[in-house]
C-alpha cells in the first residue's frame, strides 16, 4: 500500500511449487509473455495473494463437494425439530450441527450448499462482466474517436444509477432464475471493467511496440489481441477477483429481497431472509449465512488487493 | 466566486441533461421487459377481457413503448411521474413523502462516516512505516470487504440480540408521531420542542446510518492515508519544517488542506453508491424510505412508481455529484483560474 511496499523480488525465488496451482494462467502473449509471467510469479509472493486464494480455494471446494460435506439434505425439514440451537448449546442436537432454521432444516447443511450458488454465480458474472467490459474498452481506447466517445457516454449514463437500483429493476424486468442474476450483474457492472481498462489501453497504445507491430504487418485485430491485450491483461485479472467479491454479495442481497433463485435452491440471501424473523429464537441461522459471505468476500478481495498491489501500481488508490 | 460555482453547477446541470434521458430510456425499456401483466394482479378474479383492456387504457399500456414514453417523459418535465398502480397515488406525492427519510439517512451516514474515517486515516497516516503498518492495513483491508448490507445485519446481531440496547426497526418507536412537517425526524421533533422524541429518532437512525458509515469510512482512511503521504513529500512541507513550523501545524494548515481535495473527490464518486446503499439497509432495518418504497414497488410490479424512484436515485447521484464539483472548486485555489 505504501509507494515503497512493492518490491519486486526475483521470480525464481518467489514461485514456491505449491502455490503455482492456485495462479491464474499467465498469458501466452509473444511479446509480454515473460514479463507478465514474473509479474505473476512476484503477486505470489505476497501473503494476501496467498491467503485470498486458499480461502478461494477452500470454498470452491466447499462448494463442489458439498453433497457429500453436508450432514443432512439441506432441503428436508425435520418439523418437530424447529429452530433448533447448534450442537454444542443446551437443547442442541448433534445430528444438525448448527441447528435448524424455522422449518427444520439444517442451517449447516444450507450454508454448504449455498456455497454452489455463491460461486457459481461469482465466477459466471465476473468472468461475464470483464468480457464485455474489456471488449468494448479495448474497441473504445483502441480506436478512439466516435467509437470512444460513444462507449464513453454509456459508462456516464449507466454510472448514474446506483448499482443496487439498476440491478433490482433490472431483475424485475428479467425475472428471476440464476441465469438472470448473472445476466444483471454483468449488465450492471461491466462499466467497472470498461471505466479502468479503457484508461490502461490508452496508456498501453503509445507504447512503442504497439506502432512497431503495426510496422511489422500486423493488423488493427492482431495488434489488439496480441500487444494490447497482454498489456492489460493483469488489471483484467484484478479486476475479475475484486469482482467475484463484489458478484456474490449482489447476489446475497438479490436473494434476500427474494428476486435472485427460485425458493427452492439454497442461497445464502435467502437464508438470511428466513432467519431474520426468527432473530431472537435461533441467531445461528443468520450468523452461518452472514458469516460465510463475509468469509467468501473478504477471500476474493485480499487476492484482488494483493494482485493490485503486485501488478498494477495505478490501481492502488483508485476504489474499483 | 458565487458567480463561477453558479457557472459550474449550471454546466453540469446542463451536462446532466442527456444522461438523464439515456437513464430514463433504460429504465423505461428495462421494465418493458417484465413477464408479469401488473394489470392481471390488479383485477379481481371475476374480471372479463374487456375490463382487463379497459384498464390497460386507463394506465396507456395498450400504446406502444415509443408513444408511453414519450407522453410519460412529456410528464415527467413538468413534475408528474403518473399515478402508482397499487397505491392510487400520485407518484411524486409517495416518493415527496419517503425521499426525507432516505436524505436524512445518508446525510447521517456522511457525518458518521467523516467522523469515523478522518481520524481513521490520520491514524493509518501516523503509523506508516511503523510496527502497527501491516496490521492496520490488514485490518482496514478487511473492513473495506464488509459492504454496509452485512455491516446492517452484523449491527443488528451485535446491537439488536446480542446486546439489545438499540431499536432496529422503522424510523420511530411505536408512541411516537412525527408532526410531519418537513419530514425529517430530527429537524420536526427538534422544531416541535418534544425532545425525548428527538432522541428515539436519533436512535432508530443510529444503526442504519452506521452500517452505511462502516461501508464508507474505510475508504475515506484509505483516500486520505494516501493522500497524506504524498502531500508529505512535496516542497511546501519542507519549507514549513525549516522555517520552523511545529509538526501538529504543518498537518492541521499545509498538510491536511491539500489531502483533503482527493478526499473529497472520492466522498463525491462514492456518495452515489452511498445512496443507493441505503436501499439496502432500509429494507433491513425497515426504515421507511425510498428504499423500501422501491422494493415495495418491486413487489407490486407497480411500473410507474418503479420508474418514478429510479429516476428519483439517479437525479440525486448526479446532483451529489454537482455539488461535489462546486465543493472542488471552492477547495482548489488552482482551479478557479483554469475554470
Amino acid at each position: 500500500m505504501s509507494p515503497a511496499a512493492d518490491p519486486s523480488p526475483p521470480a525464481g525465488r518467489t514461485a514456491p511449487s505449491g502455490a503455482g496451482t492456485v495462479a491464474p494462467p499467465a498469458p501466452a502473449a509473444p511479446a509480454t509473455g515473460g514479463f507478465a509471467r514474473a509479474r505473476l510469479a512476484a503477486a505470489l509472493a505476497s501473503r494476501e495473494v496467498r491467503i485470498g486464494a486458499a480461502i478461494v480455494v477452500l470454498m470452491l471446494l466447499v462448494a463442489v463437494l458439498a453433497p457429500w460435506l453436508a450432514p443432512n439434505d439441506p432441503a428436508n425439514q425435520d418439523l418437530l425439530a424447529t429452530l433448533q440451537p447448534p450442537a454444542w448449546a443446551p437443547g442442541g442436537d448433534f445430528r444438525y450441527p448448527l441447528g435448524t432454521d424455522s422449518l427444520g432444516r439444517c442451517v449447516l447443511s444450507r450454508t454448504l450448499f449455498g456455497a454452489r450458488i455463491a460461486l457459481l454465480v461469482a465466477f459466471a458474472a465476473a468472468i461475464g462482466a470483464a468480457l464485455v467490459g474489456s471488449t468494448l474498452a479495448l474497441l473504445a481506447g483502441y480506436a478512439g474517436g466516435r467509437i470512444d466517445g460513444l462507449v464513453s457516454r454509456t459508462v456516464d449514463a449507466w454510472m448514474a444509477f446506483p448499482p443496487v437500483v439498476l440491478s433490482l429493476l433490472l431483475m424485475v424486468g428479467l425475472g428471476t432464475g440464476v441465469f438472470n442474476v448473472i445476466l444483471a450483474i454483468v449488465l450492471v457492472d461491466w462499466t467497472r471493467f470498461c471505466r479502468v481498462v479503457r484508461s490502461e489501453v490508452l496508456v498501453v497504445r503509445r507504447r512503442d511496440y504497439v506502432p512497431a507491430a503495426r510496422l511489422l504487418g500486423f493488423t488493427h485485430a492482431q495488434t489488439l489481441l496480441r500487444e494490447v491485450l497482454p498489456g492489460v491483461l493483469p488489471l483484467i485479472i484484478t479486476l475479475i477477483s475484486l469482482e467475484m467479491g463484489i458478484a456474490v454479495i449482489v447476489e446475497a442481497t438479490l436473494s434476500f429481497v427474494g428476486l435472485s433463485v427460485p425458493a427452492s435452491t439454497v442461497a445464502w440471501g435467502v437464508m438470511i431472509a428466513d432467519a431474520r424473523s426468527y432473530m431472537h429464537e435461533a441467531v445461528w441461522g443468520m450468523i452461518a449465512p452472514v458469516g460465510a459471505i463475509l468469509f467468501t468476500v473478504i477471500g476474493f478481495n485480499l487476492l484482488g488487493d494483493g494482485l493490485r498491489q503486485s501488478l498494477d501500481a495505478r490501481l492502488r488508490h483508485a476504489r474499483i | 466566486m458565487l458567480r463561477l460555482i453558479g457557472g459550474i453547477v449550471l454546466r453540469r446541470l446542463i451536462g446532466a441533461v442527456p444522461v438523464m434521458l439515456v437513464v430514463s430510456v433504460v429504465v423505461f425499456v428495462v421494465l418493458r421487459l417484465l413477464p408479469a401483466d401488473p394489470i392481471g394482479m390488479m383485477l379481481p378474479p371475476n374480471a372479463t377481457a374487456a375490463d382487463a383492456q379497459a384498464l390497460r387504457a386507463e394506465f396507456g399500456l395498450d400504446q406502444s413503448i415509443g408513444r408511453q414514453f414519450a407522453i410519460w417523459l412529456g410528464r415527467a418535465v413538468q413534475g408528474d411521474l403518473g399515478v402508482s398502480i397499487h397505491f392510487h397515488e400520485p407518484v411524486t406525492r409517495l416518493i415527496g413523502g419517503a425521499l426525507p427519510a432516505t436524505i436524512e439517512l445518508a446525510l447521517a451516514a456522511l457525518v458518521l462516516a467523516l467522523a469515523i474515517g478522518l481520524p481513521g486515516g490520520l491514524l493509518l497516516f501516523a503509523v506508516r512505516r511503523r510496527r502497527g503498518e501491516l496490521a492496520a492495513g490488514l485490518a482496514v483491508g478487511t473492513l473495506m470487504s464488509i459492504p454496509s448490507f452485512l455491516w446492517a445485519l452484523l449491527l443488528i446481531l451485535l446491537f439488536g440480540v446480542s446486546f439489545p440496547i438499540l431499536p432496529f426497526t422503522g424510523r420511530v418507536g411505536g408512541s411516537v408521531t412525527l408532526p410531519g412537517w418537513t419530514g425529517f425526524a430530527l429537524v420536526d421533533t427538534l422544531a416541535a420542542g418534544h425532545f425525548r422524541d428527538f432522541v428515539d429518532a436519533a436512535a432508530h437512525l443510529l444503526l442504519p446510518a452506521l452500517a452505511l458509515a462502516l461501508g464508507f469510512a474505510p475508504l475515506i482512511m484509505r483516500v486520505l492515508r494516501s493522500s497524506l503521504i504524498d502531500a508529505a513529500a512535496e516542497e511546501y512541507v519542507m519549507v514549513a519544517r525549516l522555517r520552523g513550523v511545529s509538526e501538529r501545524r504543518i498537518l492541521v494548515r499545509h498538510m491536511l488542506k491539500n489531502a483533503a481535495l482527493p478526499t473529497v473527490t472520492l466522498i463525491g464518486v462514492q456518495f452515489g453508491f452511498l445512496f443507493g446503499g441505503t436501499l439496502l439497509v432500509e429494507l433491513i432495518y425497515s426504515f421507511p424510505g425510498l428504499g423500501n418504497l422501491m422494493v415495495q414497488a418491486v413487489r407490486d410490479h407497480d411500473l410507474p412508481l418503479l420508474q418514478g424512484v429510479a429516476v428519483v436515485f439517479c437525479v440525486a447521484v448526479l446532483l451529489a455529484n454537482t455539488l461535489v464539483d462546486a465543493l472542488y472548486v471552492v477547495l482548489n485555489p488552482r482551479l478557479r483560474r483554469v475554470a
